[in-house]
C-alpha cells in the first residue's frame, strides 16, 4: 500500500491463508493472553483498586481456578503483567513460568500513556523492565498495552513513541494490534523500515467486554455471546490456517459460569487436530524466522496528494 | 388563544407535508425476471478514515486499517463465491490508500460508488464541490467508469450535476423510492437501508463517538438470526421486496462474520426469486421501468 504517516501502520495487504505455516505443520496458531491488570480506568491501577472483593477474587481463587482450566486443557497463555503487580504477586510469577506460562509487561501500573512526553515513558517503561526481570528472574520479551473496562475505546491504549520506545529496549513484540488477525509489522519509521512484531487482539474475544460490561446498566452479563464469538472466530480461523487468540482476566472468567464456559470451549477446540499454543514470544520468534520483515514487509511510498481544504 | 394552539398544530402538519412532498414511493415495484426480492450488499469502505477525522488514537486507526489490509479481500472473495455482485461505497481518499483493493473489486464486477472524499460533506458550498468533484474524479481514474450513486448527504443539485442517480442513506420507506430537494427539484433515487441492518450498530466499540456506558455487542448468531428474519419479511410480500445491508470491512471482515454472511447468503440463495445485483442495477432498474411520476427533473 502507499505508505500514509499518520493513516496506515503496516504494509497494503496481510499475508493470504495459502502463505502462513505453523511450526511442526500445526494448521492453526492458538494464542491465549490472561491479563492480570486491574485497573478500573485509563489512570492505572490505583490503591482503592486492589482493596476490594473483586481484586481479592482476581489474585487468589480466580487466578487458581483460570489456572486449573488451563492445565487440565494444557494451555499455555502469556501473561501480561503491570510492574505493579509483579511486586504484589511476587513469587507467583516464577511459579507461572515455570509451568509453561510466559510473563510478559504490561505496563508500569497499566496506566494510559498516550499523554505521557517520551522522557517520562522511556522512564517508566525502562524501570517496569527492570522490575519485571528481577522478580519473575527473567527479561519480559513483549509488551501489552491493553484496553481496561472503564476505557473510551477497546483498543488499548499508546502514545506516538510507544512502538519506537519498544524497539529501542530490545522487546521482541508488542502483544495487542488491530489492524491484522496474524502477526504483523509496526512501522515506526518508513524510510528507515523501522518496525515491531505485533501480535493480534480484538475486543470480541476479551472477556471483559461480556462480563459485566459496561460497569453500569442493565443486560451486561453476556459471556454467552462471548463464548459464541470464540467459537465461530476459532472454527473460521482453523478453516483459514490461520491464528486465534483470546484474552482472560482471572476476575471476569474465573467466576463460576463464565469459567464452565471456557472449559467448554477447550475442551471443544481439543478436537480439532493441528493446533499449536504457543506464548507470545514463540509466537513471535515463528513470525519473525517464517516472514522476516527484510522480505515480507511490502511498504511502498506514498501517493498521498494535499490540497487546501483536505485534511493531510 | 385558540388561534394561537390552531397556528401551532399548522406549523407541525405544514412541516410534515413539506417532508411527505419530498418523497415519491414507486407503488408497483416489480424486479426484472420475476424476482421476489433484491438484495443490495453494499460495504463502506471507509478503513481508517473516518476514525482519523474524528480524532481517534492510534489503535482505533489499526482497527480500521484491518478493513483495508484484510476485510475489504475477504469480502470480494465471499461475494465472487456466491455470484453476489456488491457495491462498495469508497471514499476518495481510498484510492491513495487501497489501490489495489479497489481495482480488484471492480474487476469482479462489483460497483464502486462514491462514499465522500473523505468521510465528511463540507458546509460550505464551494469546498463540498471541490470535495465531490475530488472524489469522483478519484474514483473514475481508478476505476474507468464515472461513479452513479453515493452513500452521502451531498446535496442533491450537486451530485445530478455531477452525473449521479441514486443515493442510500435512510430508512425512509423499505423500499427503493423517489426523493426530491424541498422545492421539488433535483429528484433522486433513494436506496433505503436500516441501522438495524448495519454490522458497526453491533459490533463496533465507541462507533460514532458513543460513550462506553452505551456498548452492547453481539455475536454472530444473534445478528444472522435478526438479518435471517428481515430477509424472510421482505421476501415472504412476494414481490418488489427490498434489502440493503450495510457492511464495513474493517468490521464484516473478521473471519467470524465472514462466516456469518456465508451462511447467510447460502440460506437465501436456497430460496426461490432472490437476486444480487449492485445498487446501481437496482438504480437503473427504477428509472427504467417505474419513472417518477413527478418527473426526472
Amino acid at each position: 500500500m502507499p505508505w500514509k504517516d499518520g493513516y496506515t501502520i503496516s504494509d497494503e495487504q496481510s499475508l493470504p491463508d495459502a502463505e502462513i505455516s505453523w511450526p511442526e505443520g500445526a494448521r492453526c496458531c492458538v494464542g491465549v493472553t490472561v491479563d492480570l491488570g486491574l485497573a478500573a480506568d485509563p489512570q492505572g491501577i490505583q490503591a482503592a483498586d486492589l482493596a476490594t472483593p473483586v481484586a481479592h477474587f482476581a489474585m487468589h481463587e480466580g487466578l487458581d481456578r483460570l489456572l486449573e482450566v488451563l492445565a487440565r486443557h494444557r494451555t499455555r497463555a502469556t501473561f501480561a503483567m503491570p510492574a505493579a503487580m509483579a511486586r504484589i504477586l511476587g513469587p507467583r510469577l516464577r511459579t507461572l513460568a515455570s509451568e509453561g506460562h510466559e510473563i510478559a509487561a504490561h505496563g508500569f501500573r497499566q496506566e494510559d500513556v498516550s499523554t505521557l512526553d517520551r522522557r517520562e515513558e522511556e522512564a517508566r517503561l525502562r524501570r517496569t523492565t527492570e522490575i519485571l526481570a528481577e522478580v519473575a528472574g527473567r527479561r519480559p520479551s513483549g509488551w501489552f498495552s491493553l484496553p481496561r473496562q472503564g476505557d473510551r475505546f477497546a483498543g488499548g491504549g499508546i502514545s506516538p513513541h510507544t512502538m519506537d520506545l519498544l524497539i529501542a529496549q530490545g522487546y521482541a513484540y508488542m502483544g495487542n494490534g488491530l489492524a491484522d488477525d496474524v502477526p504483523h509489522r509496526w512501522v515506526t519509521d518508513f524510510a528507515a523500515r523501522r518496525s515491531i512484531l505485533v501480535l493480534p487482539y480484538y475486543y470480541h474475544f476479551d472477556d471483559q467486554f461480556f462480563c459485566m460490561f459496561p460497569a453500569k446498566g442493565t443486560g451486561l452479563e453476556n459471556p454467552d455471546a462471548l463464548a459464541r464469538n470464540w467459537r465461530w472466530e476459532f472454527e473460521a480461523q482453523y478453516r483459514r490456517g490461520r491464528h486465534f487468540h483470546m484474552t482472560l482476566h482471572p476476575q471476569h472468567i474465573g467466576w463460576s459460569h463464565r469459567l464452565q464456559l471456557l472449559d467448554d470451549f477447550l475442551g471443544h477446540i481439543a478436537g480439532f487436530q493441528g493446533l499449536w499454543n504457543p506464548t507470545g514470544a514463540e509466537c513471535a520468534a515463528h513470525w519473525d524466522a517464517t516472514y522476516p520483515a527484510a522480505t515480507h514487509l511490502r511498504l511502498e511510498p506514498s501517493i498521498w496528494q494535499d490540497h487546501s481544504g483536505s485534511l493531510s | 388563544m385558540p388561534d394561537d394552539l390552531d397556528r401551532e398544530l399548522a406549523e407541525l402538519a405544514d412541516a410534515a407535508a413539506r417532508y411527505e412532498a419530498r418523497h415519491e414511493p414507486i407503488p408497483d415495484l416489480a424486479w426484472p425476471e420475476g424476482a421476489r426480492i433484491a438484495v443490495n450488499f453494499t460495504a463502506d469502505f471507509d478503513a481508517m478514515l473516518l476514525r482519523r477525522l474524528m480524532n481517534e488514537p492510534p489503535m482505533q486507526l489499526a482497527k480500521g486499517e484491518f478493513g483495508g489490509r484484510v476485510g475489504i479481500w475477504r469480502l470480494i472473495e465471499l461475494f465472487d463465491g456466491h455470484g453476489v455482485k456488491a457495491t462498495i461505497f469508497t471514499p476518495g481518499r481510498i484510492c491513495e490508500l487501497y489501490p489495489r483493493a479497489v481495482v480488484a473489486a471492480q474487476r469482479s464486477g462489483h460497483e464502486i460508488a462514491d462514499h465522500m472524499w473523505e468521510h465528511r460533506v463540507p458546509k460550505e458550498a464551494e469546498l463540498e464541490r471541490d470535495h465531490l468533484q475530488r472524489s469522483t474524479a478519484a474514483l473514475e481514474t481508478l476505476t474507468g467508469r464515472r461513479p452513479a450513486g453515493t452513500r452521502s448527504y451531498h446535496s442533491h443539485g450537486l451530485l445530478r450535476e455531477l452525473g449521479y442517480l441514486y443515493r442510500s442513506n435512510g430508512s425512509a420507506d423499505h423500499r427503493p423510492h423517489y426523493l426530491r430537494d424541498a422545492d421539488g427539484g433535483n429528484c433522486m433515487v433513494n436506496l433505503p437501508f436500516h441501522y438495524a441492518i448495519d454490522d458497526a450498530m453491533y459490533f463496533s466499540f465507541a462507533w460514532m463517538g458513543t460513550d462506553t456506558s452505551a456498548q452492547r455487542m453481539a455475536d454472530p448468531e444473534r445478528v444472522l438470526d435478526l438479518w435471517w428474519d428481515a430477509f424472510r419479511q421482505q421476501h415472504a410480500r412476494g414481490a418488489g421486496g427490498y434489502l440493503n445491508i450495510c457492511l464495513h470491512p474493517f468490521v464484516s471482515g473478521r473471519a467470524l462474520r465472514i462466516a456469518m454472511l456465508d451462511r447467510l447468503i447460502t440460506r437465501m440463495k436456497e430460496l426461490p426469486g432472490v437476486w444480487f445485483p449492485t445498487c446501481e442495477a437496482v438504480a437503473r432498474h427504477c428509472l427504467d421501468k417505474h419513472p417518477p411520476r413527478g418527473g426526472w427533473n
